[in-house]
């Protein structure tokens, strides 16, 4: 019971940071929304994502599941810059004076990544709506879809701990979620693979955001052909990526923290 | 039971050696003191005793429990204020507060951060974003998040740094205080006023390890007492050769000297058969402060050996 309440009091301590840091609202939600805007309003009608001819409308509801991961992963930035502010400043030390059950002190830093990574998300989420974006599926596949999103998120939050952990400063902390974004670039999160040049095209058709991203579409859009193979996948990717990135950050941690 | 039992601590820094053979007990209900120089190992000591990091080799005991070992026992009975603060600016003084007495599972939390923002002097802060505060609040601050809670073993890491005259003397009845409720308070400083005044024994820590040991009183007793020669403004120079002739050992500021006691008679004696004019003839009261300067100079002596 302690350590729920302890949990709690530490999460939400890091969500409050996130959510009262102009920085941090701007680049993790505001930023993607002008990108959306920009996209679906300056570029979507020349984007063709369903054969024949684009349209503001039908480049909304290609590239807005794309654009929901996008915001989760600028917020990795800020996962990696609120982990390594505790570090350098010592309050991790701090609280590992405390009587706190370890796994507590960053698990409330994953918990609150991924609040933060879903609050954005939906912000992002309701714009595309207002925007004129429909769901076309059932409650069952949206349910599945904000799993993904979990899922997503909780990979990309391990993989910046031990750049946060490792990092000199908070401005290097969150280098590593420019290599995230370059690879949604290059996916088909923003338009289809298709017309990319041949070489950047078998990068973009065999790295892991496509599969991802081709599953969030078709959750949250059945009409979106799939084959079956890509949700597996994705989904393989995304518990590789979950297992490794976990015994990553552990082992930088412990290295660090932990005395036994 | 001890508060603290150190034995045959070491801890290096890949080649850098900090702590060579660390030895020490604190009682229970006491200050002790750990003196030494910017560098000499006194954090890395610190971290060790309070559960943050392990040691090479050597043995540790908290009120007879292993800090590596009963981690989680251990950490119910301490509290640590380290060296540099932490706290979330952004948030007021109160939130930061809260925050380490929900973390601590204080039952009465309104009533804990009463009694520590009166202690550490908040009260009328605590509303206000820490970011607001003066360099000397935010040390008194910090204090009161370690300060929440019931533990026995206080760690303070050099507690009084950065705060003016005023509040350090309102630290130091603090800190008096917390031992007087019958909790061991195990303090840092470079400050050798600050470890006379306020410790039950000062440990002094150089090289690695703890050169010297004992009550303020006895430490003062163990120094070789210091003379000081005032001589006449005019023969300055000329005392400064005789000494120098002789291979007597001083130091001087202007017309006074500065001597060891086991050469300070022969000196005088000198001077005088020099018709150098003596003004005085005193004998030092030995401060910490001479503590430090004559352990530094054996030190010296023995490196240069
Ligand atoms: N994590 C570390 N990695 C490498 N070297 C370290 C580490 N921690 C401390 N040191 C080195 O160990 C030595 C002792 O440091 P420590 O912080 O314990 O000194 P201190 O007595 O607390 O000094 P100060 O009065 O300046 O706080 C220093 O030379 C420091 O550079
Ligand atoms: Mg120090």
């Amino acid at each position: 019971m302690q350590t729920i309440k302890q949990l709690n009091a530490l999460t939400a301590r890091i969500v409050r940071q996130n959510l009262t840091n102009a920085d941090t609202i701007i680049t993790v939600i505001a930023m993607p929304m002008f990108m959306l805007l920009f996209f679906v309003y300056v570029l979507g009608g020349n984007i063709a994502t369903a054969g024949g001819a684009g349209s503001a409308t039908t480049y909304l509801r290609y590239a807005l599941p794309g654009f929901l991961l996008l915001t989760m992963a600028m917020g990795s930035a800020y996962t990696s810059l609120r982990i390594n502010n505790d570090r350098t400043s010592g309050f991790l030390n701090r609280l590992h004076s405390l009587p706190i059950p370890r796994w507590v002190i960053l698990g409330s830093h994953v918990l609150a990544s991924l609040i933060f990574m879903l609050l954005a998300e939906l912000a992002v989420f309701v714009v595309g709506l207002i925007m004129g974006y429909r769901v076309h599926a059932t409650i069952g596949s949206v349910l599945l879809f904000v799993g993904l999103s979990m899922l997503f998120g909780l990979a990309i939050t391990l993989l910046a701990i031990p750049f946060s952990l490792k990092a000199d400063n908070y401005a290097s902390a969150g280098g590593f979620s420019y290599v995230l974004l370059m690879l949604l670039f290059v996916s088909s999160a923003l338009m289809p693979t298709k017309g990319m040049a041949k070489a950047v095209q078998i990068f973009a058709d065999h790295q892991p955001m496509t599969p991802i991203v081709n599953t969030a579409r078709k959750l949250l859009d059945h009409s979106v052909s799939l084959s079956h193979n890509t949700s597996i996948i994705a989904g393989i990717w995304l518990v590789a990526g979950i297992l490794i990135f976990a015994v990553l950050s552990y082992r930088v941690y412990a290295k660090m923290y932990l005395t036994k | 039971m001890k508060a603290i039992e150190v034995n045959g601590v070491t801890k290096q820094f890949g080649a850098l050696k900090v702590l060579k053979d660390i030895n020490l007990t604190v009682e229970k209900g006491e200050i002790f003191t750990l003196l030494g120089e910017n560098g000499a190992g006194k954090s890395t000591l610190i971290n060790i005793l309070a559960t943050l990091s392990a040691q090479d080799c050597g043995t540790v005991k908290i009120l007879g429990l292993d800090p590596i070992k009963q981690g989680n026992q251990v950490r119910p009975l301490i509290a640590l204020n380290a060296q540099d603060t932490t706290f979330d600016a952004e948030f007021s003084g109160l939130d930061n507060l809260k925050l380490i007495a929900k973390l601590r599972g204080i039952q009465n939390i309104p009533a804990a951060i009463d009694r520590v923002s009166r202690q550490l002097d908040l009260t009328e802060f605590l509303a206000r974003k820490v970011k607001t505060y003066s360099g000397g609040m935010r040390r008194r601050l910090d204090l009161a998040m370690s300060l929440l809670g019931d533990a026995q073993v206080i760690f303070l890491d050099e507690p009084t740094t950065g705060v003016d005259p005023k509040n350090r003397l309102a630290l130091w009845q603090m800190i008096e205080a917390i031992r007087d409720a019958g909790k061991t308070v195990f303090l840092t400083t470079q400050y050798l006023d600050e470890a006379d005044a306020l410790s039950d024994h000062i440990g002094f820590i150089r090289d690695g390890v703890i050169v010297k040991y004992g009550t303020p009183a006895e430490i003062k007793q163990r120094v070789t007492a210091t003379y000081t020669i005032t001589v006449d403004e005019q023969q300055v120079q000329l005392a400064q050769q005789l000494l120098n002739e002789a291979h007597i050992a001083f130091t001087n500021t202007n017309a006074r000297f500065n001597l060891h006691a086991d050469v300070a008679a022969k000196a005088m004696s000198l001077m005088l058969d020099h018709h150098i004019n003596v003004l005085h003839y005193d004998r030092d009261e030995a401060d910490l402060e001479s503590v430090f300067l004559a352990i530094n100079d054996q030190e010296n002596n023995h490196a240069n050996d």
